[in-house]
């Protein structure tokens, strides 16, 4: 930046003063060359822009007189305030022009005017001068055809160089290096020839080159020497036209320099960029141009400033987010005029995605109608300034208390929260909102900082509130903000910080954004609702079929709102569609299409102000005719099938109505449409999504969007590629799904030989009914279900065990194992038989295909394992031969086991884990606790502390303890030998179970009474708020 | 099909062959009914959605004809063998002898799952499973119907390419169409009150007033809900019913000692026949484990809901006061529960018999197609009940002649009907 010296608010003050002087020459030379007005009417304009051009343009007056002619501004009056100077042509005095104040003004250069309104004065009146000389000689050659302006001594881009460089040097300098730019950019040899010479004859200069810092001061005249050259260069190399155009537009150009300053800003407040953002833009559109360069530092400045620092996201966003766009933006923002806040994840990610959306819609037929919801932002900060507005601030403290006490204040704190009032300013701006909204039913949703910054899953974690909207403005302030704060209120609840505490990101000075959007939907009877509504994602993490590829995506629905698909309620069931391939149904049969089908919506209730969750089939009866679409929602269960709704004959009290979209499937473009939104937004964004969209029967509207690994579901965990092999149990690369399932502590495996050789019915019914008791015997979601074919079969139950849903619903994940007969491979089910209730349960399916040869069985392993089926359930041990249940623990010396499904890489792998190094050193510690004799060695209390305690200890790490002493010397010493014979012990332990060298493991800190009663050294970890110790029982305690 | 372990249609011979015993039949007879008359294995090439070319294995098998042209279902199903779909034709034959209705079995299927196919797939499955066999089906020879994972739409499928080769309108060539499609009325009651037709008929032969008993029900569907009906018509009192709860994964009994009220019940009851819990409380109902509803101290106990719920375990909570078992969903009686039944006296109408409405009817649709002549309802219904009173006369004629359960009697009446038909015909 050639400007860099400036900075501060006069600096820019300077510079719009700048920028009004350049105005008012350009305006004046426009006027000069418009042959078709009059004298007298080009120097009443001239005035006008006089009049604009003075500091003080309120109360600024203008008069020329010329030829004792007379012209001045409307508001003329004489006053003592004022300067004047002469119009000249050819020697001759032509007039006087004079600029004056209607009131006193401070003291400036020169009375109270500036330096540069002196020189500016000047130049206009030689602009005026010329013109009056070129309107003369018109005049007198009137019939003659001759130019006018080659008549004239100058050209109009001289006469403004002219200006400039008598009044503005460093515009005139900029405009040099654009010429020079573009003369270098026409391939013009000469200018090379300068360029070179510059840059070897004089280093000073070398802002030419755009290197260094610039001191044009000092060279002031070399520059100018160079600046004629240029000139000459270009006079003779471009038609004047040309140069009057180029002109032209880097003086448009140069009033985006306030806007490019401001933007570079960092943090600038709110107000400041606003404002900045609207002066420019407010500017009629042919008196200001972006040029690309300037556009791309704005945008990207602006994206900076308001959404992420993430240079991925900026390096995307700025393709489809210019200062237009930030202008519009800004008006929907509220936040603390002098703050700094960003908007949030979610509203980066839903902002981002309108804009790809928009620019898209001109290549993309299905794009046309998708349409955004209309919304409205609070940047983060506001929620600190809320926290210090109500004197709250103690409040950022509380993610470092122990959970169980963030659990048992949480609500007191959410109260507390609910209590608060805004400061004015974002009251004010709240009315704003609620004035542009009207009465439509609003959502509140959190967009945090954290959700963006890391990519972690925080969906869900933090509230999303519906609210009604209805009453005075005040009431729906008042609701507004109840709902606001509520949401803030989240960002210190239990649940966030637990999570933020597994991932280390407690640190992290989270701030929330808040996206209040309209409710997409129409009325209804008493409720407000869309008539559809649901999320999709690009990539189908539940495969129900293996012509389904991953990548195909899903999309759930519901209709009404859309809470019910995006959450799953357990008890109810969405529709379920692969966009790729929407005729490859999940429910095949009627009776299951029947069964998995949404039988309530959630609804807005605007009569009552409520929230409800209502008997779907019952509202779409009652308002069946005013149900926007509602032909191609339901349809009608008739003769054993499923039919559309259509024709005349049809009786809706008495029908069996079914919701199945078959109807929008099938008839409409909706697939079509949500296809190409995850297909654009997946490419342009670079990462697979997951959109929240709904439906109000005539547009698609789109409420969210964000990168689908942000998901609880979908983050994906690669195959850890350091397990020896006589830890993995099994692997599969067929059909996987991203999951990644921890700490399994057994596994029931139905051998497929053993089960196939049953000869009785009964005895395989037998087989269900034992896994239906170990389903309720074993820990629920600590277990894996093994078995061959297809779990849950009819009829034939030779080809698989046929146990029902609630004999396997505790389970945390189901496998089918198909194993070659003769020659051929059996389908599996995939679990199609309870497919839905596995997805709302968020239990998930694997296929072992153990006959692969790169596939790992090894059931050498499990042979190996006690069978514990007779110990759990006694009834069935005659049972052993066929199911065998493998206790984790027996085959990996007390651990677990992991199975990570890596989706993308289509690889799975399931590994036991030796029990971690937390677990084992905390288990020591305690064992360490209960050997101690506390009074033997005057021991207090027992304390670990660190890695051990934070549950983050590697395999090297020490065990760090805390002991509150008050024995002896004696005692002190043979305290501190036994211990450090325990862990040396201990540390050839640990060098077994993982290879690691360490001595003396244990790394103890004596503290006393004295050391706890004045905090001092080691004994500040005792009740400390960041890293607690833990006290660990002793023998003697009881 | 490893050859070891359990084998449905292996196990169907067995129980044919100890009733060939019993009927002491010539070899020749039981070689001819031992297994199939004819099967048709064939391939079935679709083109799918995205262009490629997929070969289906398709099956018809015809096991006997010698009483009239064949009749069964189609199956589509992944895991479909040879030998389960052989056993189901065989059993197919024996149903419709038993009803005495002039027609044979068989059974068809494709190895296939739906739930990897569009609906357009299905169709082209559809329409090429007729293409192969289409010679020897049609109302004189073969008339398919719906069965696992098929439905009406399947057979309107079947049916119109069917027609479209023989250049005519032939409805008789299928069943299970629906109504106003070649489909008849009564389809849906016919199976429910078909076991109260032959419960009526077994009262009577008991001596009991239909008005003045009892019974408790398993299930909630389709066959039970039309079973209650038409019991509660009679005069019969229903204290408790049993259904499964998808919320609660478990089967609750609703009892009444007043007995029940069919139309408030069905009120307040889902598609799936899920009671809801908490409102049936509200009417007064007592809710109970599920498994109480054999408990009842009642005259009948109509199990209409899954196979193996009597079994030997639960046998022995029946009351003493239960006279009959009327089996309402197929083989819901293991055979040691079986057992234990016969030598208590109680008299269990085997499902054989008793949910053979369902056949009945699909025989009717046949007729009236055949005719293109559609019966009301009450037609359809009074037929039936002809059919089904008939057919329980001739079983409990036999059973009582050679004081034998009447499962055994059943069997024994449908495969000396069909061993008289093929000799008749010199077959055998």
């Amino acid at each position: 930046m050639n400007d860099g010296q400036i900075s501060g608010n006069g600096a820019e003050q300077r510079l719009e003063e700048r920028i009004k002087e350049l105005n008012c020459i350009y305006g004046i030379s426009a006027i000069t060359q418009d042959e078709s007005i009059t004298l007298n009417e080009a120097l009443q304009d001239i005035l006008q822009l006089i009049s604009q051009a003075w500091q003080y343009p309120n109360s600024t007056y203008a008069r020329i007189i010329i030829d004792d002619e007379v012209h001045s501004t409307p508001n003329y009056k004489e006053t003592p305030w004022l300067q004047s100077t002469q119009i000249k042509h050819g020697g001759k005095i032509k007039g006087i022009i004079e600029v004056g104040y209607l009131e006193e003004m401070p003291a400036m250069d020169e009375g109270p005017f500036l330096a540069e309104e002196r020189k500016l004065l000047k130049a206009i009146s030689e602009l005026i001068g010329n013109f009056i000389a070129q309107r003369q000689i018109r005049d007198r050659l009137n019939n003659n055809n001759n130019n006018i302006n080659k008549a004239a001594d100058k050209d109009d881009w001289e006469i403004i160089l002219g200006i400039l460089m008598k009044t503005d040097p460093r515009s005139s300098l900029r405009i040099t290096r654009r010429m020079i730019y573009h003369l270098y950019r026409i391939q013009n040899e000469e200018i090379a020839a300068i360029v070179n010479s510059i840059c070897q004859l004089d280093e000073a200069d070398s802002e030419w080159c755009g290197i260094n810092i610039p001191n044009p001061r000092k060279d002031i005249v070399a520059l100018k020497k160079i600046q004629a050259e240029v000139f000459k260069i270009a006079k003779d190399a471009l038609p004047p036209e040309e140069i009057s155009n180029l002109f032209n537009m880097w003086l448009k150009a140069d009033k985006a320099r306030p806007l490019l300053l401001a933007s570079q800003k960092q943090s600038i407040p709110l107000t400041e960029i606003t404002s900045e953002l609207n002066r420019f833009w407010d500017m009629p559109e042919d008196a200001r141009t972006l040029l690309p360069e300037d556009d791309i530092s704005i945008s990207t400045a602006l994206i900076r400033r308001f959404f992420t620092s993430r240079l991925d996201f900026i390096n995307n966003a700025k393709k489809y987010i210019g200062v237009g766009d930030f202008v519009s933006l800004l008006k929907t923002v509220v936040g603390p005029p002098e703050g700094e806040g960003k908007l949030g994840g979610k509203i980066s990610g839903v902002y981002l995605a309108e804009k790809i959306i928009e620019m898209e819609k001109i290549t993309h037929e299905h794009l046309r109608d998708v349409k955004f919801a209309d919304s409205w932002y609070i940047t983060s900060d506001t929620l600190i300034d809320v926290i210090h507005y109500n004197d709250l601030d103690d409040m950022v403290h509380i993610k470092y208390l122990d959970p169980s006490e963030i659990r048992q204040e949480h609500p007191f704190l959410e109260q507390l929260f609910k209590n608060s009032i805004f400061p004015p300013e974002i009251e004010k701006g709240l009315n704003r909102i609620l004035r542009n909204i009207g009465d439509n039913p609003i959502i509140v949703r959190s967009s945090s900082l954290l959700e963006d910054s890391f990519g972690a899953a925080f969906s869900g974690k933090y509230k999303s509130l519906f609210l009604v909207n209805k009453g005075t403005l005040e009431e729906k302030r008042n609701a507004l903000m109840d709902a606001i704060l509520e949401v803030y209120a989240s960002t210190f609840a239990p649940d966030p910080i637990e999570y933020r505490r597994e991932r280390g990101l407690l640190d992290f000075s989270e701030e929330m954004g808040i996206l209040i959007q309209k409710v997409v939907g129409t009325k209804i009877g008493p409720y407000y609702i869309p008539a559809f509504a649901g999320v999709a994602f690009s990539n189908n993490e539940f495969r129900w079929s293996p012509r389904i590829r991953r990548e195909d995506g899903i999309i759930r629905m519901v209709a009404g709102l859309g809470t019910r698909a995006v959450d799953r309620v357990g008890d109810d069931y969405p529709v379920l569609v692969s966009p790729n391939k929407p005729d490859i149904q999940v429910n095949a049969l009627v009776d299951e299409s029947i069964q998995y089908s949404q039988h309530f919506m959630d609804v807005i209730n605007i009569e009552k102000g409520t929230f409800e969750t209502v008997s779907s089939l019952d509202l779409i009866r009652e308002y069946w005719d005013v149900y926007p679409i509602i032909t191609k929602i339901v349809s009608i269960h008739r003769d054993g099938i499923l039919r559309p709704v259509t024709g005349v004959l049809m009786d809706i009290e008495d029908a069996d109505l079914v919701i199945t979209f078959s109807g929008l499937i099938e008839k409409t473009s909706f697939i079509k449409q949500i296809k190409s939104v995850l297909n654009i937004l997946q490419e342009k964004m670079g990462t697979p999504v997951d959109v929240e969209f709904a439906h109000d029967g005539e547009k698609l509207h789109i409420l969210q969007c964000r990168p689908q690994s942000f998901g609880k579901e979908t983050v994906r965990v690669p195959i850890p590629k350091n397990i020896p092999n006589n830890r993995k149990i099994f692997s599969a690369s067929k059909y996987v799904t991203n999951s990644h399932i921890k700490n399994i502590e057994y596994m029931v495996y139905v051998r497929p030989s053993a089960y196939d050789a049953l000869s009785e019915r009964n005895d395989m019914l037998n087989v269900a009914k034992a896994v239906g008791g170990l389903n309720k015997a074993l820990p629920k979601g600590r277990f894996i279900l093994m078995g061959p074919g297809r779990w849950g079969s009819r009829g034939d139950i030779k080809l698989g065990v046929p146990i029902s849903y609630s004999d396997i619903n505790n389970t945390s994940l189901l496998i089918e194992i198909a194993i070659k007969k003769g020659g051929y491979l059996p389908d599996l089910s995939f679990g199609t038989h309870f497919f839905q209730d596995l997805v709302e349960a968020d239990i998930h399916y694997l296929p072992l295909y153990p006959d692969d040869p790169d596939s790992i069985f090894n059931e050498n392993l499990m042979n190996m394992a006690p069978n514990r089926l007779g110990e759990l359930l006694p009834k069935y041990k005659d049972m052993e031969h066929v199911i065998q249940v493998i206790q984790i623990a027996d085959i990996s010396d007390g651990g677990t086991m992991n199975v990570v499904m890596d989706g993308e890489a289509n690889d799975a792998l399931a590994y036991v884990m030796p029990p971690d190094h937390w677990t084992w050193r905390m288990k020591k510690v305690e064992e360490l606790g209960n050997m101690l004799d506390a009074e033997l060695y005057g021991v207090e209390a027992f304390y670990v502390f660190g890695s051990t305690k934070e549950a983050t200890a590697g395999p090297a790490s020490d065990i760090d303890l805390l002991i509150h002493f008050n024995g002896n010397e004696e005692q002190r010493e043979s305290l501190l030998s036994w211990l450090h014979e325990r862990g040396v012990k201990l540390g050839k332990e640990n060098k077994e179970r993982t290879g690691g060298q360490t001595d003396d493991i244990l790394d103890v800190h004596i503290i006393t009474d004295e050391d706890i009663k004045n905090k001092s050294s080691w004994a500040v970890h005792i009740n400390s708020p960041h890293s607690a110790a833990k006290k660990i029982p002793l023998r003697n305690d009881n | 099909m490893a050859d070891d372990g359990y084998n449905a249609f292996e196990i169907e011979q067995e129980q044919f062959d100890r009733m060939a015993d019993s009927l002491e039949l010539d070899k020749s007879v039981r070689d001819l009914l031992r297994s199939p008359i004819r099967e048709y294995h064939f391939n079935i090439p679709v083109k799918m959605d995205d262009g490629t070319f997929r070969i289906f294995k398709g099956f018809r098998i015809q096991h006997n004809d010698a009483r009239g042209p064949c009749k069964g279902g189609i199956r589509f199903h992944p895991q479909e063998t040879a030998d389960s779909v052989r056993a189901l034709s065989m059993w197919m034959t024996w149903k419709c002898s038993l009803v005495n209705i002039p027609l044979g079995g068989g059974k068809g299927g494709v190895i296939c799952d739906p739930h990897n196919l569009s609906q357009r797939e299905q169709e082209n499955l559809c329409r090429g499973w007729v293409r192969q066999v289409y010679k020897n089906l049609g109302p004189d020879n073969d008339i398919p119907a719906p069965d696992v994972m098929t439905n009406s739409q399947h057979m309107l499928w079947m049916l119109d390419e069917y027609e479209a080769i023989s250049g005519g309108r032939y409805p008789g060539a299928i069943t299970g169409k629906p109504v106003g499609m070649g489909g008849s009325l009564g389809r849906t009651e016919a199976t429910g009150y078909g076991v109260v037709f032959v419960l009526r008929e077994a009262l009577k032969e008991l001596e009991m007033d239909i008005s003045k008993t009892t019974a408790s029900v398993q299930g909630f569907g389709n066959v039970a809900q039309y079973a209650i009906e038409l019991f509660i018509k009679y005069g019969g009192k229903v204290v408790s019913v049993s259904c499964w709860d998808q919320n609660d994964q478990t089967t609750y009994a609703f009892f009444k000692q007043d007995g029940i009220d069919l139309k408030e019940l069905r009120k307040i009851t889902n598609r799936y026949g899920t009671v809801e819990k908490s409102r049936a409380e509200e009417l007064g109902y007592k809710v109970l484990p599920g498994d109480d509803w054999l408990k009842q101290d009642v005259d009948i106990l109509i199990p209409a809901a899954l196979e193996n719920s009597i079994h030997k375990d639960n046998v022995k909570d029946i009351s003493n006061k239960v006279k009959i078992i009327a089996e309402g969903a197929n083989g819901p009686t293991t055979p040691e529960a079986d057992e234990h039944l016969y030598s208590n006296d109680v008299l269990v109408i085997p499902c054989f018999l008793a949910n053979a409405g369902g056949v009945v009817c699909s025989y009717f649709e046949q007729v009236q197609s055949n005719t293109n002549y559609f019966w009301p309802k009450d037609e359809v219904l009074g037929k039936l009940d002809d059919k089904m009173t008939d057919a329980y006369y001739a079983v409990i004629e036999l059973k009582k002649r050679r004081n034998i359960p009447m499962r055994d009697a059943a069997y024994m009446i449908a495969i000396s009907r069909v061993a008289e038909a093929c000799h008749l015909r010199g077959w055998a």
